[in-house]
């Protein structure tokens, strides 16, 4: 029964205008990160609080593994070890002829007066988390804005170019994959020195940009990034071509690509974290000893 | 048990399994499992909205889809929107549903988890760019299944629990 004074007909917001409400905030949220950025200090916050529960949740794994590692057989072990005997013997024999090249190259530089690639500083991280994003593509790696990374910085793993820093936050940082959608890379074929652009087209792979239809390509042919974009240092290895189509429309070829860094399983990576230096900084050292 | 110990013993058990959907959904998941991993924390809101309303609704939905737009590095408020149409639609059917048993609650709950999985994806596109094929719509399914189990253990529970009452 109703009170004295109590309205008799009072209640609460219906579910549709409540829908409505939350409906309009959740808009708004949108809006904000996607036009105005403006929800960058709220991923940080949440960042700080997850981080540490991520590498807490990331011991299971690697308990997991260390298990695998210690049950591995004794004759697999030995096996691994003969291949890797043999392989070092290999790479001796590489590292010697590649000696022998960057004497030649170093020497070929001084005569034209170029300046070194300055040095890369690397730093080690390892991948966190795995994000369920079906829009873009992105890992979560352990290191972050404390370690000297910034926005933008390249990542490889040990076969090639696996993305770039998009979001860094204090102690962690997002990498946005080459394949992910709309993640331009500009590249060079290998065997030809022509350049393109790769684009990410989801799904881990990478199409090869405004290739004319008499362009040289060829399957099998490796991509490496041409460094033009001064974000990337030039000749890592971006991706190898899979399949070529000719359209019977368009002016350009079709070609696919798939990348050579394990984008779904690399657990260890480097940051590059010296961005090369600007091309215009060189000459001002030669004015002044002019002066 | 008191009214008020059984209170806060409810809240306890709300926080612990939405705590524990969230540590679920923070494992390093990868491969085949990331892609059919289900929506856990979607799952845990829309069974309290359905058992519980007056405590897990709109707001609590909201706050924690943002918390899932951050772990997949979505834009905010994709998942957010997602679980609040979810939670409409619980709370709309929510009636309904409780008459049903396990699996055919499982059943009716597909339409409502694929509405939020849809509304996720559209809001993804508007704000970003088209999905990558209908991967995207995975989940739900998966989600259906924890549903069913989720369901299930509950009727095991709440028999058991009304049993030793009376």
């Amino acid at each position: 029964m109703a009170m004295p004074g109590q309205l008799m007909f009072a209640r609460r917001l219906g579910p549709t205008a409540r829908l409505a409400i939350w409906f309009a905030i959740g808009v708004a949220c949108v809006v904000l990160d996607v036009r105005y950025q403006a929800m960058n200090g709220v991923r940080s916050g949440l960042a700080l609080l997850l981080d540490p529960v991520r590498v807490a949740l990331r011991a299971p794994a690697d308990v997991a593994a260390e298990l695998e590692g210690f049950f591995t057989r004794h004759r697999l072990l030995q096996k691994e070890r003969d291949e890797l005997l043999a392989e070092r013997t290999r790479l001796r024999l590489d590292a010697e002829a590649a000696r022998d090249l960057a004497r030649e190259n170093a020497a070929l530089r001084a005569l034209l007066g170029l300046r070194d690639r300055p040095g890369q500083r690397a730093v080690q991280a390892a991948l966190l988390y795995q994000g369920h994003d079906w829009f873009t593509q992105r890992i979560t790696l352990d290191r972050g804005a404390s370690s000297g990374l910034t926005d933008g910085l390249p990542v490889v793993d040990d076969a090639g170019l696996l993305g770039q820093l998009t979001r860094v936050y204090a102690g962690s940082s997002e990498v946005t994959l080459v394949s992910s959608p709309e993640q331009l890379t500009p590249v060079y074929i290998e065997r030809t020195g022509q350049r393109g652009l790769a684009a990410g087209t989801g799904h881990g792979r990478l199409e090869l940009r405004y290739m004319p239809t008499q362009a040289d390509v060829r399957v099998g042919d490796r991509l490496l990034t041409s460094g033009i974009d001064r974000v990337y240092p030039p000749a890592l290895p971006v991706a190898r071509v899979t399949r070529i189509t000719r359209s019977q429309s368009g002016p350009y070829l079709r070609v696919e690509c798939a990348p050579l860094a394990g984008l779904d399983r690399a657990r260890a990576v480097l940051v590059l974290a010296a961005a090369p230096a600007p091309r215009l900084a060189a000459p001002q050292p030669a004015g002044k000893a002019v002066q | 048990m008191s009214a008020a110990a059984r209170e806060t013993g409810g809240w306890r058990r709300i926080a612990g399994t939405l705590t524990l959907a969230v540590l679920l959904t923070e494992l390093p998941w990868d491969g085949w499992a990331l892609t059919l991993r289900p929506d856990f924390i979607l799952v845990a809101v829309l069974f309290w909205t359905l058992h519980q309303p007056a405590r897990v609704g709109f707001g609590v939905a909201f706050m924690l889809g943002l918390l899932a737009d951050f772990q997949d590095g979505a834009v905010f408020g994709q998942h957010a929107i997602a679980y609040v149409v979810g939670v409409y639609l619980v709370s709309f059917l929510r009636v309904r549903l409780l008459r049903f048993d396990p699996l055919r609650q499982a059943a009716q709950m597909f339409p409502i988890l694929l509405a939020a999985q849809l509304a996720a994806m559209l809001i993804g596109w508007l704000a970003v760019e088209p999905p990558q094929g209908l991967a995207i719509l995975l989940p739900a399914p998966a989600s259906v299944v924890l549903w069913y189990a989720i369901a299930l253990f509950r009727r095991a529970w709440h028999g058991k629990s009304l049993q030793d009452a009376e």
